[in-house]
């Protein structure tokens, strides 16, 4: 296939947490919102004169002093973010969404805090509470919580226009967003697709670290450009997988796994697709943030949640996509010493074999994955493993029919 | 009932005895012969050694060796064996306080069996956790080494109202057992709960029998028996579970997968509490225990007022629920009554924390730390006998108090407090903290619970509380909601306690703790506290042996502090398998 045009660019974009458009946003003196999870809603990170930036640590080396601060047994995105913030990468933050979801994470954001890394004078850290399940009363507490915390505090210290118009805005531009990638992720159904996996990573990711309105004309550009691409006569790859699990924010991940020759169809993680690129859609007749708030808590895919039906909405929707996107196998992944996809990845990935009749690849990983021979070889054997059952089921040797 | 235990009977015996006989098949007398000759030596040997070593007393040490017992207890452990070679001789008066102390608990067994002798019995064949709590008198006799005085009694007095717990609770699951007792009267008012959440809930119910479904299987016997989670921790890492998650959800999980917790209840509260690993085996549960379950969800910034109406809600449902399941109503007089009982608790405990904040601390080690634990979260004010507990473990602190009397043997060197998530009964540690080298522990983390007066008055107010305390249940007070509570805390409470040594639990799987490690380092340098990090993997000693904990307060006593240890024989010992 032909290269796209702006995928340098987009790369280049995510080579760095500071990248050129969020400095060019800055000096047009738009206020940066760092978040890490999916529990703090994106699209209220982006109201009136504010961006959200889902923060990274791309490249990340040695992690001493953050593994001095926060010990070898936690996770590495957490201790990548906190070396980070010591190397003064997120100095461009003018607030921190956090959320006390996850312990790893909420200690490595009071590091943040406690240590005053971020030198910005009115910068600070807000930490909401998140609910384990979604009911009515939990909705109404997350949205409590989501306004006492997020919005009143960027109000309070940066002036910033919370009311009900501004989130329909930023709801709109969120929407426009979602649609282009939406779309461009549908195109991953087809046999012989005109986007890699590792492509559509790339992309999904900028629109989550960049401010948005910088992105919108080269991502519509990029959707028909994607639309008239003209694939290889042959698919390039030689199986096709759903990954799952938690956060993925190393490219070097997604193009370990594609030059294995699987061909990531479906993206459920963290930093992923799904959730995250789905339509909000707004009535008139609710306030915007209940509605948003309710629109978060319903799909998110975190294994955080602990009601019933939560759980299974899980593993349905693993199911659903690997379905869906015609995957032929699901890989599940978890970066080491996340307690809450350690537990999920174990079950889920053995229920998703025995019970839905997925093929998976079940393993932990580090945050940089690039140098790490022992998964190279077991993606090669995943896909190898694919193939065979392939031929077993008389659908051919390597070659994937189109 | 009877018609299940035959059952059970005609089902596993002939298959047990088959096991027996190929076992005693398999044994080879010779070398067991063997090992009770080297046993009988190394009796003999012991012996010769304690006799030569009582002979070269002067008058006057003989005479405190009667009246205060003996003061080298390293010679109580010998390598590879899991029990003591004998008990501790703490001079008269101790040895008498003891032995009582040891016939009560054995009363609290024999109580136990003789509830369902046929069921209990079977119990230990079905079981494997069963078994260990045989070991419950050597758990209490290791938790009192080094005590003396009425601080023996005190402490057994502390124990007991626990082992009667324990042992009620184990009754009440193997008869309840569709294996076993399959009694079904029982069964039909039993409401089982997660161990890692609050037992008050259960005062609104006086007529259900609410149990905390693991802790037993779990969590309790681990505090007896170290490795005997072993099993459960390796049946779910062979599952795919990652080697560093919490070994406590680990070995719930584990539980679960194979089968070891008793079949009954009619259904089951789960909980978020305290952290992400506890959250997260509830999905293993749900599979095994297949039955109605409630996922009871408190939030986590709980110093948060705005909080508290999504915890109490979620109260009011899981009552509302636990009602539609058994058909049982709320009973609001029941409930406050409970609850003032709990108030007065706290207040009783409280005096304890004052009294250990002066010079002369009186209620400290193991037995206190694990019945604050106990009577906080799992008796809740519920069993009415508690009350007579606090009221004369209170009247004798006061008057050892008065007369400033030393809990030990050996004296205080050093007040210390221990902080984070604690390994103490695995490893006998406070006691050996003391024993070995005169550091007395103060209080525990895990001791500085929630003190509001819960409301007895007003329903709303009184739900509203009742989240509050759960929230803030055992531990979870400290390591989550935030920095504060487990940081400046710990300052606050060094300060209060005038301590100047942190024994710093490190439980390497524990990612809460971890996270704010270097502040902790750094925050103590500032103060001139000493801060030792002892690490451990809780209920997994293969990580961390108790030796190995150990050493690390060995290194930092004779390179930082250059002391003697006051019991060289404890220095270096071997407990790899002791009870």
């Amino acid at each position: 296939m032909k290269d796209l045009k702006h995928l340098i660019y987009f790369e280049k974009l995510l080579e760095n947490a500071n990248n050129t458009l969020i400095e060019k946003a800055r000096k047009e003196g738009k206020l940066a919102v760092g978040y890490t999870c999916f529990h703090m809603p994106e699209v209220l990170l982006n109201l009136d004169n504010c961006f959200s930036v889902r923060l990274r640590a791309p490249n990340t080396g040695s992690m001493d002093i953050a593994t001095y601060y926060m010990s070898n047994y936690t996770c590495e995105f957490c201790r990548a973010l906190l070396e980070r913030s010591f190397e003064g990468g997120f100095n461009f933050l003018d607030a921190l969404a956090g959320v006390d979801a996850c312990a790893e994470m909420n200690r490595c954001m009071e590091n943040i805090e406690l240590q005053k890394l971020i030198p910005n004078e009115k910068f600070f850290v807000t930490h909401a509470d998140i609910p384990y399940k979604v009911e009515d009363f939990t909705i109404t507490h997350y949205v409590r919580q989501i306004k006492n915390r997020v919005l009143d505090r960027l109000h309070e210290v940066y002036g910033v226009d919370i009311s009900d118009n501004a989130i329909r805005e930023a709801v709109k531009e969120h929407n426009e967003i979602c649609r282009i990638i939406t779309e461009i992720g549908e195109l991953r159904k087809l046999p012989n697709p005109p986007i890699t996996g590792c492509e559509y990573h790339v992309l999904n990711m900028v629109t989550y670290c960049c401010p948005k309105y910088l992105i919108l004309d080269k991502l519509k550009k990029t959707l028909e450009e994607i639309k008239k691409r003209k694939p290889d006569p042959k698919p390039w790859y030689r199986a096709r997988v759903a990954l799952v699990g938690s956060e993925v924010d190393d490219l070097g991940l997604t193009k370990l796994i594609e030059d294995a020759g699987a061909f990531i169809v479906a993206d459920r993680f963290c930093f992923g697709s799904t959730p995250g690129r789905e339509e909000i859609i707004l009535n008139d007749e609710e306030d915007a943030l209940t509605q948003v708030c309710r629109h978060y808590l319903e799909v998110s895919e975190c294994p955080r949640f602990m009601s019933n039906e939560k759980i299974t909405q899980r593993r349905e929707t693993a199911d659903r996509l690997a379905r869906e996107y015609g995957a032929e196998g699901i890989i599940f992944e978890q970066i080491k010493f996340c307690d809450f996809w350690a537990f999920e990845r174990a079950l889920a990935s053995y229920i998703q074999e025995k019970e839905y009749g997925h093929p998976v690849l079940s393993l932990d990983r580090p945050y940089n994955a690039r140098s790490s021979g022992q998964l190279r070889t077991r993606m090669q054997a995943f896909v190898e493993s694919l193939e065979i059952k392939r031929i077993q089921k008389g659908g051919g040797g390597g070659d994937v029919k189109e | 009932m009877l018609k299940s235990n035959l059952k059970w009977a005609k089902k596993n015996v002939p298959q047990d005895l088959k096991i027996w006989k190929e076992l005693i098949s398999e044994v080879d007398w010779k070398d067991v012969g063997k090992r009770v000759k080297e046993d009988l030596k190394a009796a003999r040997d012991r012996i010769t050694d304690e006799a030569k070593t009582v002979a070269a007393m002067s008058g006057k040490e003989r005479i405190d060796l009667l009246v205060n017992g003996e003061k080298h207890l390293g010679r109580l452990y010998r390598p590879g064996k899991i029990a003591f070679t004998r008990r501790e001789w703490r001079g008269v008066e101790g040895t008498a306080r003891d032995f009582a102390g040891w016939l009560k608990i054995w009363g609290v067994m024999m109580g136990m069996v003789m509830q369902d002798p046929v069921s209990i019995a079977e119990g230990l064949f079905e079981y494997r956790w069963f078994s260990s709590y045989l070991a419950l008198p050597a758990f209490a006799d290791r938790n009192n080494l080094g005590l003396r005085g009425p601080h023996v009694t005190m402490a057994n007095e502390l124990f007991l109202p626990v082992f009667r717990y324990g042992a009620n609770t184990i009754a009440t699951l193997l008869k309840a057992d569709e294996r076993l007792g399959n009694n079904q009267k029982i069964r039909k008012k039993m409401m089982l709960f997660d161990e890692m959440t609050m037992s008050q809930m259960m005062a609104g119910f006086p007529n259900l029998e609410g149990v905390p479904y693991q802790l037993m299987p779990v969590f309790l016997v681990s505090e007896i028996d170290q490795l005997v989670c072993i099993p459960y921790i390796d049946a779910v890492e062979s599952f795919g579970l990652p080697s560093d998650t919490c070994p406590v959800p680990t070995s719930e999980c584990g539980a679960a997968i194979i089968d070891a917790l008793p079949h009954c209840g009619l259904g089951f509260i789960s909980t978020s509490t305290p952290c992400d690993g506890s959250d997260m085996a509830t999905s293993y549960q749900d599979r095994r225990f297949k039955m109605p379950t409630y996922p009871l969800t408190l939030p986590v910034r709980y110093d948060d007022e705005d909080t508290v109406e999504c915890g109490a809600e979620d109260m009011r449902r899981c009552i509302e629920w636990v009602e539609e399941l058994t058909g049982e109503k709320w009973d609001w007089d029941h409930y406050f009554e409970v609850i003032r009982r709990f108030n007065e608790q706290t207040n009783y405990e409280m005096r304890k924390w004052e009294v250990n904040q002066t010079p002369y601390p009186q209620v400290i080690g193991p037995a206190y730390e694990l019945f604050r634990k106990w009577s906080y979260e799992m008796d809740g004010g519920l069993d009415p006998r508690t009350m007579k507990t606090f009221k004369r473990v209170d009247k004798m602190m006061m008057k050892a108090y008065e007369k400033k009397m030393n809990p030990y043997r050996a004296p205080i060197r050093h007040r210390a407090i221990v902080w984070s998530c604690p390994a103490h009964y695995y490893a006998n540690f406070s006691n050996w903290l003391q024993n070995c080298w005169g550091i007395g522990v103060m209080v525990e983390m895990e001791s500085l619970n929630f003190t509001k007066m819960l409301n007895t008055d007003d329903k709303e107010e009184a739900i509203r509380d009742l989240a509050r305390l759960y929230e803030r249940m055992v531990m979870r007070k400290h390591t989550n909601g935030g920095h504060v509570h487990v940081l400046e805390e710990l300052w606050k409470q060094v300060e209060a306690f005038n301590v100047e040594i942190v024994i710093m639990y490190q439980h390497v799987c524990c990612k809460t703790m971890s996270g704010l490690q270097g502040l902790f380092d750094e925050q103590a340098r500032e103060r001139g506290i000493h801060l030792i990090w002892v690490e451990h993997d809780l209920m997994d000693p293969r990580t961390v042996s108790r030796r190995d904990m150990r050493s690390k307060v060995n290194n930092y006593m004779v390179n930082v502090f250059q002391e003697e240890p006051l019991d060289p024989s404890l220095v270096e010992f071997e407990d790899d398998v002791t009870w």
